[in-house]
């Protein structure tokens, strides 16, 4: 308990840096989900290839190369450049995630579009929209209900990646966790214990809320 | 004529006659067509230059590929290695759980609901640092240490050099990696039973089988064939998580491609290293991934 007293502060600021890094990333990770899944469903193969070739290699590596091909390789080559400041724990850490994350995203967000129907594309045409029109005034607002749910399920697991960004010292929980388990090698059960904790504290809630709103959809439907 | 009619038929508007000869909005289209398809060919290009620039970027770094190919080929077996029999010690967990979680009797179930939230809510790096040392220390303070245990166990089998030092990391590594992944296999594997209609279990019943009949020649052969899709994925996935296993010390492929690149003073050599690594990955779970959505593409067929 004495043990747990002391190191609940720091793992506390531990968690604001998982949410930190978690709430930056997943927007962008968003927003590029978004314009590779355009991309990827565009029938001009100049927008295809580059997204089908990126969100397949993405989703082919570990996340921890990747992390350690931004942050050691391209760290090491932006140093012969004298821009290795644009590389630090954070930036390489957002960086992985948003980029990981957003060929996850793309993936929800071509399944989405695909589930609204066909004859609503071909109705808004008939009517006269633009193809913008008609993606931005009836598929869109079609699919994002039905995408919510599973863009809350990746943020649950947005929220236990971010556990990798510890094997760089990102100081998030994990980091936390690791650096207290060194530095109290006698009894590291209770620091788990806490940690393990925190991360379900951080994930069920939201999880909960997810099943919850994916019920309410499938009743709507 | 005919130009007016197909202008209109387009879906313009403004009905406005059309000289003979200017651009029609079909003619505009039929025109942008043509180059676009022009461009298409241009990719298979620049497509083709750019895979042979990346061969060339292989080809160049040629010297360093040759003197570590035999230590990164040793890393992706013992990936591999390490991924089979997780997935079959996740396979066990899994139907253990899933068991539990459709079990009649009420607190088999919260356990194994309480099994499946806690493990999912928790990043795979901490259950496996938890695993090593967490629970590795406690059960070392009890008196079972599974490296001196294996080591016996092949001394009285006369060949104990098969146990590798790191012994300990590879029994928790893989230990905590399939109890992960049996929580997921769980979920999979519950609603791959419940997904089979349940008119089946009556037809079942009404024919005169009894409970476990019904689950090994009815529901079962039916969930397997559900669950297949999904599994193949979570095979993928947790290919991908065994990297996390070099943390503990594991000598799997990402730990050889960091132990082999980290020293590396050259910055170019250092991101070849890196790449070696991904590229390796990228050969053990792109295949593995175009098998999952040929079995998606069936499933979609057969029902």
């Amino acid at each position: 308990m004495d043990l747990i007293q002391q190191a609940w502060p720091e793992f506390l600021v531990g968690v604001g840096n998982t949410l930190i890094y978690c709430v930056v990333s997943f927007p962008l990770a968003l927003l590029l989900g978004l314009v590779l899944a355009l991309m990827a469903d565009a029938r001009f193969i100049w927008l295809k290839a580059p997204a089908r070739t990126f969100i397949e290699i993405v989703r082919g590596t570990p996340i921890i190369a990747q992390l350690f091909i931004i942050y050691y390789a391209l760290g090491a080559i932006l140093a012969a450049y004298n821009l290795v400041f644009l590389i630090n724990t954070w930036s390489a850490g957002i960086a992985v995630l948003a980029l990981n994350y957003a060929a996850y995203e793309a993936e929800v967000f071509r399944a989405g579009f695909l589930s609204v129907d066909r004859g609503q594309t071909e109705a808004a045409y008939s009517l006269g929209l633009t193809a913008g029109q008609n993606f931005f005034h009836i598929v869109l607002p079609q699919a994002i209900p039905l995408m919510i749910p599973p863009f809350v399920n990746d943020f649950i697991y947005m929220l236990k990646d971010s556990a990798i960004v510890s094997v760089i010292g990102g100081g998030e929980l994990t980091s936390v966790l690791t650096a207290w388990v060194t530095r109290h090698g006698s009894n590291p059960i209770p620091l788990y214990a806490l940690a393990i904790v925190l991360y379900l504290v951080l994930s069920l809630p939201t999880s909960y809320v997810a099943r919850r709103f994916e019920r309410r959809l499938r009743a709507a439907l | 004529m005919s130009d007016i009619y197909e202008s209109r038929a387009e879906g313009s508007m403004i009905d406005k006659p059309v000289a003979k000869g200017a651009l029609t909005r079909e003619k505009m289209k039929a025109r942008s067509r043509g180059r676009l398809a022009s461009l298409d060919y241009l990719f298979y290009v620049v497509a083709a230059v750019a895979i042979f620039a990346f061969i060339y970027y292989l080809y160049a770094f040629r010297q360093l590929g040759r003197l570590y190919l035999p230590v990164f080929l040793q890393g992706t077996l013992t990936t591999l290695v390490i991924s089979l029999v997780s997935i079959v010690l996740a396979t066990c967990f899994g139907f253990i759980g899933a068991l539990g979680r459709l079990a009649r009797f009420a607190p088999v179930r919260w356990l194994a609901i309480t099994y499946v939230e806690v493990v999912r809510g928790t990043p795979v790096l901490v259950q496996l640092l938890l695993w090593y040392y967490g629970v590795g220390f406690v059960l070392s303070s009890i008196g079972f240490d599974p490296y001196s245990a294996a080591f016996q166990l092949m001394t009285a089998l006369q060949n104990n050099s098969l146990v590798p030092d790191a012994f300990n990391g590879y029994f928790y590594g893989i230990l905590g990696l399939s109890f992960n992944y049996g929580a997921y296999l769980t979920e999979v594997f519950r609603s791959g039973i419940e997904t089979v209609d349940k008119g089946q279990t009556e037809a079942g019943l009404s024919l005169g089988l009894n409970s476990r009949q019904i689950m090994r020649h009815i529901v079962l052969p039916q969930a397997i064939r559900i669950t297949i899709p999904p599994f193949t994925n979570y095979f993928i996935t947790l290919i991908q998580d065994s990297a996390l296993l070099s943390v503990l010390s594991l000598i799997e492929l990402e730990h050889v491609t960091y132990a082999l690149a980290l020293p590396q003073i050259n910055a170019n050599n250092k991101m070849f290293v890196f790449i070696l690594g991904a590229l390796f990955y990228l050969l053990l779970c792109y295949p593995l991934s175009l098998l999952a959505r040929y079995f998606e593409k069936r499933m979609a067929v057969a029902y």
